[in-house]
């Protein structure tokens, strides 16, 4: 008998901390549930959880024989339900830790010694409740899921298929399993707040990532909505890579192309109006000044920790595949993919869009220059995904 | 003796609410479909229906208008989960007694069936 029973008890203590370490409280409770019912040889187990959505406990998992088992979310329990509501009132709190759990035969023995709990107000009446409650669920104890002083889930136990009573050793047991299940869920509600808070921030940040690439259009008016084609392009060309093959992407780095190319001209914001607005063609001086604007973006953005993976495509967009661009006359695939990326989304839109001193050029002139160019100013690997997509009528 | 019929498509409820109001002194019919519902409202002429919304093949509300087509005026009430106003409108018309939401109050259902079955009612 005692062989058995440390057999069950290392196999759900092994899955209860494994699971602990997973995130998954679902897949835990699931998981003791079953076992408890298979291994202690109970007719059936359940286990209610609370749910803060609608600030109600509901009976989400149940396992046992069919006839014996408690519908799955079929039932739920208010906070007022005596059987939430006892394992708050002082008056049972000695019960309760005494034994672990709520055990009906203790109750109806205390209902009994009626002399112990006259005089309070209410309590027998709870009482009264609860001893009404557990055989409609068909459930011989109760053990309590607390975090601190929160209630997260109650275990509720049928009886055993030979008749037998849980002793207390059992109940300790089944507690310890409770404490496990309550901290995963504590662990799983505190990783969706993280996670949410993770996220709200990275909305932020998204929010203000495009304020400021609005800032950059409006000084250069006559760019506009080229930030957000080039955004466009950038993306697709590089979706188009990835399922080519052709492109072997760090993580994060879409959100990271997504970034740059909406900053990749935000060191223009240091560039002087006239130089920007400039009808005429620009002076040696002032191309040398225009030219400023990959590093000064890439200055800009070099002290945030949030735009590490953006930079090098915003201080490299203007790099040329046979090394003439600039700022550092780097070439070939010493080019980072992201500013290679950007630099073909980049003069495509520029090409095809009116500018200061030019019409626009019409889409199929654009791409034939492109291709032309392709392995001198860009990267074949760029240019192919874009023709690609010009010639799936994707651009 | 009252005689309830439980409709619905999971077993485990079936089976739970069967026993419940078993204990409680009435007599229960259960079906797993609408189909089989129909045919126990005319074989056993219950006196109140608890009819699942939700189901498999034949929903709650169709078997709930067959029953209507089929004239009988058998007291019902809806188990439903959350649901769209358009359909608690038509069982509405349909003329039911009752909704109750799951996950329900085990009391208020017992509340609500035994108000129906006593003999005052």
């Amino acid at each position: 008998m005692n062989g058995t029973k440390i057999d069950y008890k290392k196999e759900l203590e092994t899955a209860s901390k494994g699971m602990i370490m997973i995130h998954d409280h679902n897949l835990l409770i699931k998981l003791l549930v079953r076992m408890l019912v298979r291994k202690v040889q109970l007719k059936h187990a359940g286990m209610i959880l609370y749910e803060p959505r609608r600030d109600t406990y509901i009976l989400t998992v149940s396992r046992g024989d069919p006839g014996e088992r408690i519908p799955q979310n079929f039932i739920r329990f208010d906070k007022d339900h005596p059987l939430i509501k006892i394992f708050f009132q002082k008056e049972f709190k000695y019960l309760i830790s005494n034994r672990n759990a709520l055990v009906a035969d203790d109750i109806n023995k205390l209902l009994w010694r009626e002399s112990v709990i006259e005089g309070v107000n209410g309590t027998r009446q709870l009482l009264h409740q609860v001893s009404d409650q557990m055989p409609m669920l068909n459930s011989v104890a109760c053990v309590p899921a607390f975090y601190h002083h929160t209630l997260l889930a109650v275990l509720l136990l049928g009886p055993k298929k030979d008749g037998g009573r849980l002793d207390q050793d059992e109940l300790d047991f089944f507690s310890a399993l409770a404490s496990d299940v309550a901290m995963a869920i504590r662990n799983a509600q505190l990783f969706e707040d993280l996670k949410r808070e993770a996220d709200r921030n990275r909305n932020l940040f998204i929010q203000t990532t495009i304020a400021l690439s609005t800032a950059i259009e409006a000084k250069d008016s006559y760019t506009h909505g080229h930030t957000e084609r080039v955004t466009k392009y950038a993306l697709a060309i590089a979706r188009r890579m990835l399922a080519k093959g052709t492109l072997e992407a760090p993580p994060k780095f879409l959100e990271n192309l997504y970034i740059a190319s909406l900053l990749h001209d935000i060191g223009k914001i240091g560039i002087s109006e006239n130089i920007l607005m400039k009808r005429d063609p620009l002076s040696r001086e002032e191309f040398e000044i225009m030219k400023t604007h990959s590093t000064r973006g890439a200055d800009i953005l070099s002290p945030l920790a949030d735009f590490e993976g953006c930079v090098a495509g915003i201080r490299h967009h203007h790099e040329r595949y046979d090394g003439s661009g600039y700022p550092d006359g780097i070439k070939g695939e010493d080019i980072p993919i992201i500013a290679a990326i950007i630099a073909v989304a980049d003069t495509f839109d520029a090409m095809t869009t009116d500018r200061p001193y030019r019409q626009g050029h019409p889409k199929d002139h654009a791409f034939h220059e492109i291709r032309t160019f392709s392995g001198v100013r860009f990267n074949p690997r760029v240019v192919d995904a874009l023709v690609e997509l010009y010639e799936k009528g994707e651009i | 003796m009252a005689k309830l019929l439980i409709v619905d498509d999971e077993i485990d409820v079936r089976e739970f609410a069967k026993n419940f109001f078993r204990k409680r002194g009435i007599n229960v019919f259960t079906a797993s479909s609408g189909e089989e519902a129909l045919g126990l409202i005319s074989a056993q002429s219950p006196d109140l229906v608890l009819l699942d919304i939700r189901m498999e093949g034949m929903s709650g509300m169709e078997a709930l208008r067959s029953i209507r087509e089929q004239g009988s005026p058998v007291k019902i009430i809806m188990i439903s989960g959350v649901e769209d106003d358009d359909i608690v409108q038509e069982a509405q018309t349909l003329g039911v007694t009752g909704f109750i939401h799951k996950p329900l109050v085990l009391e208020e259902l017992e509340k609500v069936v035994m108000a129906e079955l006593s003999p005052h009612s």
